[in-house]
């Protein structure tokens, strides 16, 4: 007789991003100070914090980009500094500015991506994310015949192509109109309801709230607080748990809101 | 007030420039170049200086045809700048002052004003330069020929100026780039007719000289004759007045030269102030373009600064494999469109046709391929120390993209071999080609002795066999070097300048010429002792393979143990490290 399998709890699912004491110091001075956390799959945590708060290093080190003085970070259970190359199989990084080669057309960067991760069949992979992201009509461009934001969704096609389980965005929105806003909105919600775990940092604190399930904030490379929404709204909410993610990004900070 | 503002502005971006420069020389790195490159630059340029001023010209006719002549490349430049340009007049502003100061309240005039005070420094840096650099082109002192230089590059702008100013109005006139070319090209062509016609009637008669006579003595008194007969005197003479200056021999032909030359400067500088012609837009473009093409050059990216077109793929890549092919296909691809098998393959038959055609004229006595021969082979010499420095596409170029390269799921020794594999290649596919034109070429005897086909054959594959195992490690170093010591290649935003970056730069070739001649050591002693041991049993022609296999096995177990040890530095380097610590 076959037993059910167990139901998990949301605690009991492995995570998919795991940080211990996770430390950065650029020669004496501290960038990142013994943070710790860990993102569970379907998770989209927004990391804010002030500027110089220590939001790029931390995404930085947890791709493997740059190496991190101390802790550590295991990504789908591969330690990062031990199992360099299957945890980084399963990483995506999307920085602020898309990092393209510029004598490579759409289509060559999409094969070479292709070729560094492994992708088998990667052309019907590359068509549909194409579509998706609105330039299949680019393909024989090179990224200084494209705009931005396409250069933006290229740079995102090829970060997808490899479908990651573990999503990093540092301020992903920078430079999109209106409609690549939302389309890069609904882009993070289809991957984390896929199950991937999703580390966003930006600015723009309504966005923000509208995709993360959970929140990350950070002051002078140290953790403030983490937790879901409405977690931190109660513990930041003076009176009652309705908060905007903007009031608790100063009342956790410590910095005086702008008045209008 | 403006121009006070102005000239505030351009005094605090020299200070600032010049103290950046000298606080750098805190950091030792900076202080050793700069030492090295102050002495490379006193030995060559400034020590003979002091020795006065060189005369270098024979006669006073000799000093004559030579500034005609440098009259004449000046017309001839004047003349390009009414046919070539094909865009609005735009004057190069940084993208910072473009920000600061169109929107300001500052008349075009004084925009104007301020460009050319600003290219003053930028022309008298040149005059300074080119004056160091060609201390033997005429007579005169230091002084007069720096001073003669900086009238004919003023001059010069301010025409190269004037002129866009005048173009912009025609176009804007509704004449096309075109119809503007046809009507300058057929003035010119009209002028260069009646010239001819002139000169035809006028010129001096040839003198006799024998048929296949190599004498060429009687060339330079034609030649001046030519230049003051006929209509040429005419013409040359504004241009003459502008170069007069340069080539005055002491101080009293210098101060008489220079005021007509002043005179033809003021003409300009009223004849550009006089234009009114809206040059705002095409400057902003050129200043945004300027900076995308200053921030490629300083981050190293020669390619991105120049005009992109979409490259063919070098092969078919399948998008499964060992991914540090993906990184060679990507190199080949930056490298050109001259990097794909099938440019080659042409090219190699071209050498093959070639080579056979000369070799057949060859043995009807000529010997123009015995010569191609030799020069080939010295190509493939000179390869060996230029190639690294020119075939970049590797971690020289990528330095700037290590966020992209540090999230490949790859081990550091795999990045770094598909990083180098692309130069290798391609310098090797240049050295076979050398190697397969020298084959066909060489003639069947080496000076008194027979020098036979299958010898050339075997040595040409000997060479063929240990070259692109030199030049893996020939490119493997420079990229070490850029692991090593990152700070001393481009990166950042600021690339340093100046003695202490050629310093630094002769430092490091220096350096890298002693690791390959003691990486090749080794080779070479495997070589000797194979060739040895095998000549004793095959004839020569036949012992230089397995000296050759020998040798590139162990060059390629050098350059495995350094691509090795590399990719261990590549996972470990810290580009935010070093940008931290960098001037």
């Amino acid at each position: 007789m076959e037993t059910a399998p167990p139901i998990l709890s949301p605690a009991d699912v492995p995570a998919l991003i795991e940080a211990n004491g996770l430390t950065k110091l650029y020669g004496d001075f501290p960038a990142v100070t013994d943070l710790s956390f860990s993102v569970r799959p379907g998770e989209v945590i927004g990391l804010v914090g002030p500027n110089g708060a220590g939001k790029t290093t931390t995404l930085r080190c947890l791709s493997g980009i740059i190496p991190m003085t101390r802790g550590s970070v295991r990504i789908c259970g591969r330690d990062l500094a031990t199992e360099t190359i299957e945890a980084k199989r399963r990483v995506a990084f999307f920085s602020d500015e898309p990092r393209l080669f510029d004598y490579l057309t759409v289509e060559q960067h999409l094969n070479f991506t292709a070729r560094i991760y492994g992708v088998a069949n990667y052309r019907e992979l590359a068509r549909s994310l194409l579509e998706e992201l609105e330039i299949a009509d680019k393909t024989d461009k090179l990224p200084g015949e494209l705009s931005r934001g396409m250069k933006q969704k290229l740079a995102i096609a090829c970060g997808l192509l490899h479908s990651p389980e573990v999503i990093f965005f540092d301020e992903p929105l920078t430079g999109l109109d209106p409609i690549g806003i939302r389309r890069m909105k609904d882009s993070i919600l289809k991957r984390s309801r896929a199950g991937a775990a999703i580390l966003i940092s930006s600015h723009l604190l309504h966005l923000l709230e509208e995709v993360c399930s959970h929140v990350l904030i950070l002051k002078n490379g140290r953790k403030i607080i983490d937790g879901t929404l409405d977690e931190v709204r109660q513990i930041f909410s003076e009176q009652s748990g309705d908060a905007s993610l903007e009031e608790i990004f100063f009342r956790a900070t410590g910095e005086s809101k702008v008045e209008p | 007030m403006i121009a006070g503002a102005l000239f505030y502005y351009q005094r605090h971006w020299w200070q600032n420039r010049l103290l950046t420069r000298v606080r750098r020389l805190r950091q030792p790195k900076y202080l050793m170049g700069a030492i090295v490159g102050g002495l490379y630059f006193y030995w060559y340029f400034i020590r003979n200086l002091g020795r006065g001023g060189r005369v270098a010209f024979s006669s006073p006719e000799h000093r004559d045809m030579v500034e005609s002549i440098a009259a004449l490349v000046l017309l001839g430049m004047v003349v390009l700048a009414w046919i070539w340009p094909h865009a609005r007049a735009a004057l190069a502003f940084t993208e910072a002052e473009v920000a600061f100061l169109f929107p300001a309240p500052i008349s075009r005039r004084t925009l104007i004003h301020f460009k050319l005070l600003k290219s003053q420094a930028v022309i008298l840096l040149s005059a300074v330069f080119i004056t160091l650099i060609g201390r033997s082109w005429g007579g005169g002192s230091f002084f007069i020929r720096l001073l003669g230089w900086w009238v004919v590059f003023a001059t010069l702008n301010l025409h190269l100026l004037g002129s866009s100013f005048v173009l912009t109005k025609l176009m804007d006139r509704g004449l096309s780039n075109w119809l503007r070319r046809v009507i300058v090209l057929g003035t010119v062509g009209a002028v260069a007719a009646g010239i001819v016609l002139w000169l035809y009637h006028t010129m001096p008669p040839r003198p006799d000289v024998a048929e296949g006579s190599t004498d060429l003595s009687w060339l330079r008194p034609y030649a001046s004759r030519v230049l003051h007969a006929g209509p040429l005197p005419y013409l040359l003479f504004p241009f003459r007045l502008v170069v007069a200056p340069y080539f005055a021999e002491n101080a009293g032909q210098f101060l008489i030269a220079l005021g007509p030359a002043l005179i033809v400067l003021g003409l300009h500088y009223w004849w550009v102030m006089r234009s009114d012609v809206t040059f705002e837009e095409a400057s902003v473009e050129l200043s945004r373009k300027m900076a995308e093409r200053v921030a490629a050059v300083r981050s190293g990216n020669w390619h991105a600064a120049q005009k992109k077109k979409v490259r063919r793929d070098p092969f078919q890549l399948r998008s499964t494999g060992h991914p540090a092919i993906g990184l060679f296909w990507k190199n080949l691809i930056s490298a050109g469109n001259m990097v794909t098998t099938r440019v080659w393959l042409s090219l190699v038959w071209a050498a093959v046709i070639a080579g056979l055609i000369l070799q057949s004229k060859a043995r009807q006595g000529g010997g123009l391929s015995e010569g191609l021969a030799y020069f080939a082979l010295v190509l493939v010499g000179l390869s060996l120390f230029w190639g690294p420095q020119m075939l970049r596409n590797d971690l020289r170029q990528d330095l700037p993209a290590t966020d992209v390269l540090k999230m490949f799921p790859m081990p550091g020794w795999q990045v770094v071999l598909g990083e180098v594999l692309a130069p290798a290649a391609i310098l090797a596919a240049i050295q076979w080609l050398l190697l397969l034109l020298a084959l066909f070429l060489f003639p069947d005897h080496f000076g008194d002795n027979p020098f036979p086909a299958r010898t050339r054959f075997s040595f040409a594959l000997a060479a063929a066999i240990v070259l692109p195992c030199v030049d893996l490690i020939a490119i493997v170093i420079p990229n070490a070097v850029v692991l090593f010591f990152p700070a001393w290649f481009q990166l950042g935003k600021e690339t340093p300048r100046g003695f202490e970056t050629m310093g630094q730069q002769l430092i490091l070739l220096f350096g890298q010429l002693l690791i390959l001649a003691l990486s090749l050591a080794p080779a070479a002693a495997v070589f000797t002792v194979v060739f040895f041991l095998t000549s004793r049993v095959f004839p020569i022609a036949w012992s230089v393979l397995p000296g050759s296999l020998g040798t590139a096995a162990v060059l390629l177990t050098e350059a495995g143990l350094f691509i090795m040890g590399l990719g261990g530095v590549f996972e470990r380097f810290d580009l935010s490290e070093e940008v931290l610590h960098q001037g």
